[in-house]
């Protein structure tokens, strides 16, 4: 896995913020209290609101945001925060199964990469060029516009371009502690490699591996919006974070449409950014 | 560290060549990676997309498409077939027009290339001025200013699009929508797709110039009399700004897969316009050539990154210098 690869990785521990240290642990706390609501959003989304998500009020069309209505409410006096609320468990957990793909096969190749290395290390390498070398996005648009239009087919899409950043994480983690001296020893000592995996190789590459992983949660998220934007993910009356952002750019007199879910979506995936950079940085 | 290289004067000659030999590779894996996405995975999409009454495709254009494919034929003949037309040059037909790919795509390439270079050249101003900022502005307002690579990174393309619109579109009358290719309005597109890219590249940069300041030369430099501002564009900018030429290079890819939703929201015609109307339509070859020609792009620049770097460097082109002392 040379070249690309290699400069990337190389660029990628160079590049490692070193500054900010004075970050405020404040932020952290906030970042996980969204987190949080997101979850509990998705999970009990009727305890959070009392309107319903798919009948609307036609008395009251696109009113601004207020008291009654905390996003305002849409072209069929639809809550716009009942819609967001509701929509969070797909546009959450299609993130989660993004992630969960890209982390087990990414891995699973640079596992194997890493650790035969030889012809195999090439072969993986050449994979994992070529699925660096087309546009994440535009990769998941063309499976996506395969499978079919559907939340769980976006979902895959996402995880199958994020298998390139992990698998190439993964290889150089394995390459990384292979080398090091405890690895050596335990060789020494009688250890087969399969053991130097399971007790050494996987327990210390875990750690950048969770952190990459929940960073990218992040960015799988506004793929996913990104995709159902498009109108790649399940149809109305589903409300996804970023098809609710699509329908409410019709209304150009009604900016609170677009904002509302949008604010959502930003402060979702800042709150996840935040936590992963933490992560990395308190190790 | 990482890809120093020491070239040899005849090492730099292998070197090209086996980039160039491992990018012809890549390229060739990207077709028939594409190829199997296309047209192994379930769902006949093709079919539906010949037979569909919209396409107004005539029974002949229909049998002329499939007997063109081969599709009558097991998938392994269709790759072979597609292969051999791919290697020269030619990327088939269109099922939404009949007319064909090559066509298609380089009608709308010029317009999606002059908004990612100006994409590019917006998210390299924004970038270095971030950068600079950090590095010269009082603590506080330099503590936020760092903070705003990661918060560019978490808005999503398509929201600040939406913003920007409706900012400067339809609140401030700064640009009308309704004229997509007028320079105002590309400009904001271009920016749409420049906040994004700009992120990792400021961050690159950021961090190159904090290890760069922490040198022992910076130091002598400052003690010299030289002043900060001194200081850091005569000895600190040239030797950071080496890590973001590879940068770029590996964010050309961003540039492109975010032309789809930046080109749609701004109604702009262009290569991911194309690729959203193809979706739509089921036009996988039109999509399989959009895949692939943006792997060629992203393999040729980061070629030319990967090459010019040790020639750029001093400090990577080691052998040449000792040649010369010792002969």
């Amino acid at each position: 896995m040379t070249g690309i690869v290699q400069l990337q990785t190389a660029l990628e521990t160079k590049s490692t913020p070193s500054g900010n240290r004075s970050s405020l642990p404040v932020s952290v706390l906030l970042s996980f209290a969204v987190i949080v609501f997101a979850v509990l959003f998705s999970a009990f989304p009727s305890l959070f609101t009392s309107h319903s998500p798919e009948l609307g009020d036609t008395s009251a069309k696109l009113v601004s945001p207020g008291l009654h209505h905390w996003f305002g409410t849409d072209y069929l006096g639809r809550d716009v925060f009942t819609r967001v609320v509701y929509g969070s468990l797909s546009s959450v957990s299609s993130a989660l199964a993004a992630v969960i793909i890209g982390l087990v096969v990414g891995s699973g190749i640079g596992l194997l990469a890493g650790f035969l290395g030889g012809w195999v290390d090439s072969a993986l390498g050449r994979i994992v060029d070529v699925l660096l070398a087309i546009p994440g996005f535009l990769l998941a648009v063309v499976i996506v516009s395969s499978l079919g239009f559907q939340t769980i087919n976006a979902a895959i899409a996402t995880g199958v371009s994020a298998i390139a950043v992990f698998g190439r994480l993964m290889r150089a983690e394995v390459i990384k502690i292979r080398g090091a001296a405890f690895v050596e020893s335990s060789f020494l000592s009688g250890g087969n490699r399969l053991q130097a995996l399971i007790f050494h190789v996987l327990p210390n590459a875990g750690r950048s591996v969770l952190v990459l992983a929940i960073l990218q949660f992040g960015t799988s998220i506004m793929v996913i919006a990104s995709l159902a934007f498009l109108g790649y993910g399940d149809p109305p009356p589903s409300s996804d974070w970023g098809l609710l952002v699509a329908s409410g750019k019709e209304y150009p007199t009604a900016p609170w449409l677009i904002y509302a879910p949008a604010a959502v979506i930003v402060a979702t995936v800042l709150s996840v950014n935040r936590i992963s950079r933490w992560l990395k940085k308190v190790r | 560290m990482g890809y120093t290289v020491s070239v040899r004067l005849s090492g730099y000659r292998n070197l090209v060549l086996s980039r160039l030999g491992q990018g012809v590779l890549v390229i060739f894996l990207a077709y028939v990676l594409s190829f199997i996405v296309v047209s192994v995975l379930p769902g006949d999409a093709i079919t539906n997309a010949l037979h569909d009454p919209q396409s107004g495709l005539s029974e002949e254009d229909i049998a002329r498409i499939v007997a063109f494919y081969g599709l009558d034929k097991p998938v392994l003949i269709q790759l072979l077939l597609a292969l051999g037309r791919f290697v020269t040059g030619d990327l088939g037909i269109s099922l939404q027009s009949g007319l064909p790919v090559t066509d298609l795509v380089f009608d709308a390439l010029p317009s999606t290339t002059f908004l990612a270079l100006t994409a590019l050249i917006l998210a390299l101003v924004l970038a270095v001025a971030i950068a600079v900022g950090v590095h010269l502005l009082p603590s506080g307002a330099a503590g936020i200013l760092r903070s705003v690579p990661s918060f560019f990174l978490s808005v999503p393309n398509f929201v600040i699009g939406l913003v920007l619109i409706s900012v400067f579109g339809f609140t401030l009358h700064t640009f009308t929508i309704t004229e997509p290719n007028a320079p105002v309005a590309t400009f904001f597109a271009a920016l749409t797709l420049a906040i994004p890219v700009s992120a990792p590249l400021a961050e690159v940069l950021i961090s190159s110039l904090d290890v760069e300041a922490r040198q022992d030369y910076a130091l002598v430099a400052r003690s010299r009399g030289l002043s900060r501002v001194n200081v850091f564009a005569q000895h600190l900018l040239k030797p950071s700004a080496l890590p973001s030429v590879t940068m770029v290079a590996l964010l050309i890819g961003e540039l492109l897969g975010g032309a789809v939703i930046t080109e749609t929201i701004f109604g702009r015609n262009g290569v991911g316009t194309l690729v959203q109307r193809s979706v739509g339509a089921g036009d996988q070859p039109v999509l399989l050539a959009v895949v692939v020609l943006s792997a060629v792009v992203f393999v040729l620049v980061n070629l030319i990154a990967d090459l010019s770097v040790p020639l750029l460097d001093p400090r990577t082109s080691v052998t040449k210098k000792k040649k010369a002392v010792v002969s």
